[in-house]
């Protein structure tokens, strides 16, 4: 590696790339540690940063040129949602899957008294049934989430809505921070969450909480996490982007391969990333899950490499967008073939590929008339994600 | 410098590093402003902002718990929104300055934007003194590191060589020239060699 070492590019100056220190960081570390950014010549500086609201201020502001981010970021920071209007774009997406949903061992017990079968406490039937029976003035449950803009509120918030609870009215959503999830859990603030792995698996194993559901159950296969970018860095550095983007692909393959979990965790755990036990990893990348009172299989499904992982779908920009207008985070827009397109660039991640061009056949994009009534078809739930996920599009016949 | 007639501006300050917290928040009181909470540990910080609704909340941008305010401004338009939604393109230099010295701000809608940039210069002023004071205290920190072991590097030197100390810093001090390493590395690579071959007992 080290004639390699010679080949840096552009004056010296590292991209800074933000990463959160979660188990989907694992790209970025591993493209550092094992020596996949310098080996497509780029010099990258890795900034363990502390929430996402800082990862979005920060690549606003050209502070960081990139980072890891939620998938719904890039779409939040260009329409100016929640933030200062700052265009970001991604061309490569990290993970798929990987969140799960998970209540404290009360609210599970409470909810035993209304179920007919463990299937009702899963589908919140049974949670449907007991806030109905609740009187009105006892206190609302409390679920949290890791933030407003993420897959974890919109999975979260779906889930209670397929069983009839009205995520806004019946329950209060809170955000708190992963890392912090378990005790809060614990010690009774919130009644549950959805978060990312390995923070399911733990309330399981620590005797904390019971998983019911995953993200995957939820959506199928949908992007987790993406490398993000400033869009006005993109453009003045397009060369090492693409450099980034194949970096990121080898070690989205190295993350995959099972036998170099060992190494994999080793890595992930020291202080300068995840700053954990190995213990505490483990659940995340492992189809083994803890043993708990339940006897259904909860694998996240956390997926990093391979095309159909790591290439752009502006169709799921499209549905993220009408998760935001949904939930009321997004007053309403007229062009959403072309944010989508703007945000998810999958031009670029064919360039640094060296894939064939997509041409102009774009089969994602919404005629004019859906394009119309898109947002709200999706917020009524007569669209629907595909039960496959993403890649198989989406379900235009729900009743 | 806010007139005094001016509508006093209420800020909570949330930061779990006390010492800093302390001098920011009498900065602010010398300025005219009235900090009427601070926080160091945001376990219940959405309740606090609800209880005390302050003009402004000022939190460390490592704080982990911000994510919480972005939710809390979703939620109704009276509660604190992020600075940067504030930031239009003439004045967006004061929040790049505040998110690079490491201060974050929250500020609800129709507060003196005058009062918030002044409000901001305290923070950030402080924040740098801070940054700078802690970044002299770890250089000290480090500087008696190396005096240690270095110090301990010659003692072992001297045990095993029979030598007198000039004699072991000259030892040193060779290595680390003939290797093109900094003293203290020659000086932890010895002791651990030593250690693995007891000889430090």
């Amino acid at each position: 590696m080290s004639q390699m070492e010679t080949n840096i590019t552009q004056n010296g100056a590292p991209v800074r790339i933000g990463f959160i220190p979660l188990i989907d960081c694992a790209p970025f570390v591993i493209a550092q540690e094992k020596g996949f950014f310098l080996k497509e010549g780029v010099n990258v500086e890795l900034s363990k940063e502390a929430s996402w609201a800082s990862i979005r201020d920060k690549v606003a502001f050209n502070i960081l040129d990139g980072a890891h981010m939620l998938a719904s970021m890039p779409i939040a920071a260009s329409l100016g949602i929640g933030s200062i209007k700052a265009a970001m774009q991604t061309s490569f997406t990290v993970s798929h899957n990987g969140n799960g949903i998970t209540i404290g061992n009360a609210l599970y017990e409470e909810l035993k008294h209304y179920a007919a079968s463990s299937l009702d406490i899963r589908t919140g039937v049974a949670l449907k049934k007991m806030l109905n029976s609740r009187s009105a003035d006892a206190a609302p449950l409390r679920f949290a989430v890791v933030y407003p803009y993420s897959s974890h509120n919109y999975q979260l918030r779906d889930w209670l809505c397929r069983a009839g609870v009205d995520s806004d009215k019946d329950v209060q959503i809170v955000v708190v921070p992963p890392v912090k999830m378990l005790n809060s859990l614990r010690q009774g603030d919130i009644d549950g969450y959805c978060v990312g792995e390995p923070w399911n698996s733990l309330a399981v194993e620590q005797g904390v909480g019971h998983m019911l559901v995953t993200g995957y159950e939820i959506w199928g296969s949908t992007p987790e996490k993406v490398f993000g970018v400033n869009s006005a860095w993109a453009e003045q550095n397009q060369e090492v982007h693409l450099s980034i983007i194949r970096a990121l692909e080898k070690a989205c393959l190295w993350v995959d391969e099972p036998s170099n979990q060992t190494e994999l965790l080793s890595i992930l755990s020291h202080p300068d990333y995840l700053n954990c036990t190995l213990e505490q990893l483990v659940y995340g990348f492992s189809a083994i899950k803890p043993k708990g009172q339940f006897d259904w299989p909860m694998e996240a499904y956390q997926r990093f490499s391979g095309s159909v992982i790591n290439k752009p779908l502006p169709s799921y920009a499209l549905w993220i967008m009408a998760q935001m207008y949904r939930w009321q985070q997004l007053g309403g827009i007229r062009s959403l073939n072309k944010v989508a397109e703007q945000v998810y660039r999958q031009d670029l991640y064919n360039k640094a590929l060296g894939l064939p061009e997509e041409g102009e056949s774009r089969d994602w994009y919404l005629s004019a008339e859906e394009e119309a009534t898109w947002l709200d078809a999706v917020a009524a739930g007569k669209i629907r994600l595909h039960p496959d996920g993403i890649l198989t599009g989406f379900d235009k016949s729900v009743k | 410098m806010p007139s005094p007639l001016e509508k006093e501006l209420t800020v909570m300050l949330v930061d779990n590093e006390p010492a800093r917290a302390a001098i920011v928040e009498q900065a602010m009181i010398d300025s005219g402003y009235r900090v009427i909470r601070r926080l160091e540990n945001a376990k219940n910080l959405t309740e606090a902002v609800t209880e005390f609704q302050p003009d402004m909340v000022i939190i460390d941008i490592e704080s982990p718990d911000r994510d919480m305010l972005e939710n809390m401004s979703r939620l109704t338009k009276d509660n604190p929104r992020p600075i940067v939604m504030f930031a239009e393109e003439d004045d967006s230099r004061h929040v790049e300055a505040a998110i690079r010295a490491g201060v974050s701000a929250y500020v609800v809608d129709g507060v003196n934007s005058g009062s918030v940039k002044a409000l901001l210069q305290v923070a950030i002023a402080r924040f740098r003194e801070f940054q700078a004071l802690r970044l002299e205290l770890e250089s000290v920190k480090s500087q008696l590191e190396d005096r240690k072991l270095i110090d301990k590097a010659k003692g072992l030197i001297m045990k095993h060589q029979k030598c007198d100390e000039p004699a072991a810093y000259q030892a040193l001090r060779k290595l680390a020239m003939d290797r093109s390493q900094r003293m203290t590395d020659v000086a932890r690579n010895i002791i651990s060699v030593m250690e693995l071959m007891g000889g430090s007992k």
